[in-house]
């Protein structure tokens, strides 16, 4: 494998983004979309949390559910942001990155490509592509956090830049086998729509079975490692013996990309 | 010569069909080789398979030294897939060189050769172009210039004139002809005069199966056929020509064109042909030292 050949495609990819009208566009709305959060959702919810008359329900409450970490924070901007954040950017990536293969097969682009690289650093240099733009996009967001907080507190963002350079790459790390599901699921179907459908399929129908099954037969637990996103129950509460957890996403996309690269290179282009 | 291509025993099936059966044959450095074929004759999906887009069933081919997809291949072997295009989001000049960078060239000198490459197609003017806004005419040019990037040996152009206007067909034939010798050219269209012009070689595959395999298309015998070309052609021309000294046969293989066979006498036929023609005042269109390649393949 080429670095180079692979690093050019995903610089390629980081263009498609950011040097697009269409990309720019995108970036645009993303933006106005996490304005929208951040203004009345995260921005309202902070005197809620940090209110001493309602301290103790919210703290019984984050507690039942597993939180009770996070609503300790000083930083309550960032704890609302990641949690508000570990549960949609999972499933943003999945429209995001739905387009990595599929459209230049459809157009023969491909053809063109696969001269002059191999077809696995064609698929692990779109991966990463994707995997950059989607860092840039958290990191706007986790930067855009931190400022709302540095307006309310401004002593607060020492303390919370690190917290926030956390949440940028635990967010990231669970996006990971989104977006290498993704890159599987553009090599079985036949447009970027086809494949978000895919997706919500197995999302909804498959990890459904898969965790009934596990219910029902617990022998079959196991079978949950297969679906992305099994391990952000373990992490959302911030327990310290979470970090772990965070390699279940790293080796799910390893394995998702491996499956991706085994029918890539058997399939006809 | 160096066997820049090989092929043996080459298969491909789709479902119960066969695309490719059992075709063999070796190409030289240099050759200029006609692809040629009825539709669905297998030629694509023989190109796709040198291209690496398609795996064969079975047999093998040897590209260089190498099998398909190797990456020892990616600055020597280029092609102009049929129907593959460019992505319509981004400029011409942003995608060539994007795959000048792919095959090992720096940023300044990819820039360089994607200029020179438009230049040979002539379309220097559309680089800052989207392909979305290019006709169907220059997007094909386009999709020619990558395939000439860097210096590639083996060049496969799968009809590469098909949807060209005459003059730009006529350019991208001249194109091909000048880089001829120093690229080995495999060509595919249904363009059989074009064929004939630029083509030492000829491949000729039918339901899957090579039945034509010419390495000597202008290496005939000397003076053994003549093709000729006539206005208002008639029985009574035909048997005159005949009864030249020399002629042993004469067909009429189109309703202006005679084929014909002679054998060497003292004087030269093509002479004896041009003083009957003007003794007899008749109009000739065209007279072809040899047969053409549609006799060769489809007459014969």
């Amino acid at each position: 494998m080429n670095l180079n050949r692979t690093w050019l495609y995903s610089q390629f990819e980081l263009t498609r983004l950011f040097a697009t009208k269409r990309g720019w566009l995108a970036v645009t709305a993303f933006s106005l979309v996490w304005f929208m959060v951040l203004r009345y959702p995260i921005y309202n919810a902070v005197p809620f949390l940090n209110s001493s008359e309602f301290e103790g329900f919210v703290s019984q409450l984050a507690g039942t559910v597993g939180l009770y970490n996070l609503v300790s924070w000083p930083e309550a901007e960032l704890a609302i942001f990641w949690v508000i954040a570990l549960f949609t950017f999972p499933m943003f990536s999945v429209f995001v990155t739905a387009d990595q293969t599929v459209e230049d097969r459809n157009r023969g682009t491909v053809r063109f490509l696969t001269l002059r690289s191999t077809r696995f650093e064609l698929l692990l240099g779109r991966f990463f592509g994707q995997v950059l733009i989607l860092a840039a996009l958290i990191g706007l967001v986790c930067v855009a956090t931190l400022a709302m907080m540095g307006m309310r507190e401004l002593d607060l963002v020492s303390s919370g830049l690190p917290k926030t350079l956390a949440i940028w790459a635990k967010l990231l790390i669970t996006c990971l086998p989104f977006i290498a599901l993704m890159s599987l699921l553009n090599l079985v179907t036949n447009s970027a729509r086809m494949s978000i459908v895919f997706a919500i399929l197995f999302f909804t129908i498959i990890a459904s079975v898969i965790t009934y099954i596990g219910d029902v037969y617990p022998m079959f637990a196991f079978l949950n490692y297969v679906i992305p996103g099994h391990h952000i129950a373990d992490v959302t509460g911030w327990q310290n013996n979470s970090n772990l957890s965070l390699l279940i996403p790293i080796i799910q996309a390893i394995a998702l990309l491996g499956v991706s690269q085994f029918i890539l290179r058997e399939r006809d282009l | 010569m160096n066997t820049v291509i090989e092929v043996n025993a080459l298969a491909k099936n789709f479902g119960s069909k066969r695309a490719l059966s059992d075709v063999n044959f070796k190409i030289e450095q240099g050759n200029t080789v006609a692809l040629v074929g009825p539709n669905g004759a297998g030629k694509t999906t023989l190109f796709s398979i040198i291209c690496g887009y398609l795996k064969p069933n079975s047999g093998t081919v040897n590209i260089l030294g190498h099998d398909p997809r190797s990456a020892p291949l990616f600055n020597k072997l280029s092609a102009l897939p049929q129907d593959a295009q460019l992505d319509p989001k981004f400029s011409v000049e942003k995608q060539l060189r994007f795959f000048a960078q792919l095959q090992g060239m720096d940023k300044k000198t990819a820039l360089a050769d994607t200029q020179r490459v438009l230049e040979l197609v002539d379309l220097s003017q559309v680089a800052q172009s989207k392909t979305s806004e290019l006709s169907h005419g220059m997007r094909k040019r386009v999709c020619i210039a990558q395939a000439l990037l860097g210096s590639p040996e083996i060049v496969l152009l799968d009809e590469a004139t098909a949807g060209l206007d005459p003059k730009n067909a006529k350019a991208i034939r001249n194109l091909i002809a000048s880089l001829k010798g120093q690229i080995t050219f495999i060509l595919s269209s249904h363009d059989l005069s074009e064929l004939e012009r630029l083509c030492d070689t000829v491949l000729y595959l039918e339901q899957g199966k090579l039945s034509s395999h010419q390495s000597d298309l202008h290496q005939t015998q000397q003076g053994s056929y003549i093709t000729l070309q006539m206005l208002n052609l008639n029985d009574e021309m035909s048997q005159k020509i005949a009864q030249l000294k020399g002629v042993t046969n004469v067909k009429q293989t189109q309703s202006d064109e005679l084929v014909i066979e002679y054998t060497e006498y003292s004087e030269p036929l093509d002479l004896s042909l041009l003083t009957l023609i003007h003794k007899n005042q008749w109009t000739y269109k065209q007279i072809v030292n040899g047969r053409t390649l549609e006799n060769q393949l489809f007459v014969d």
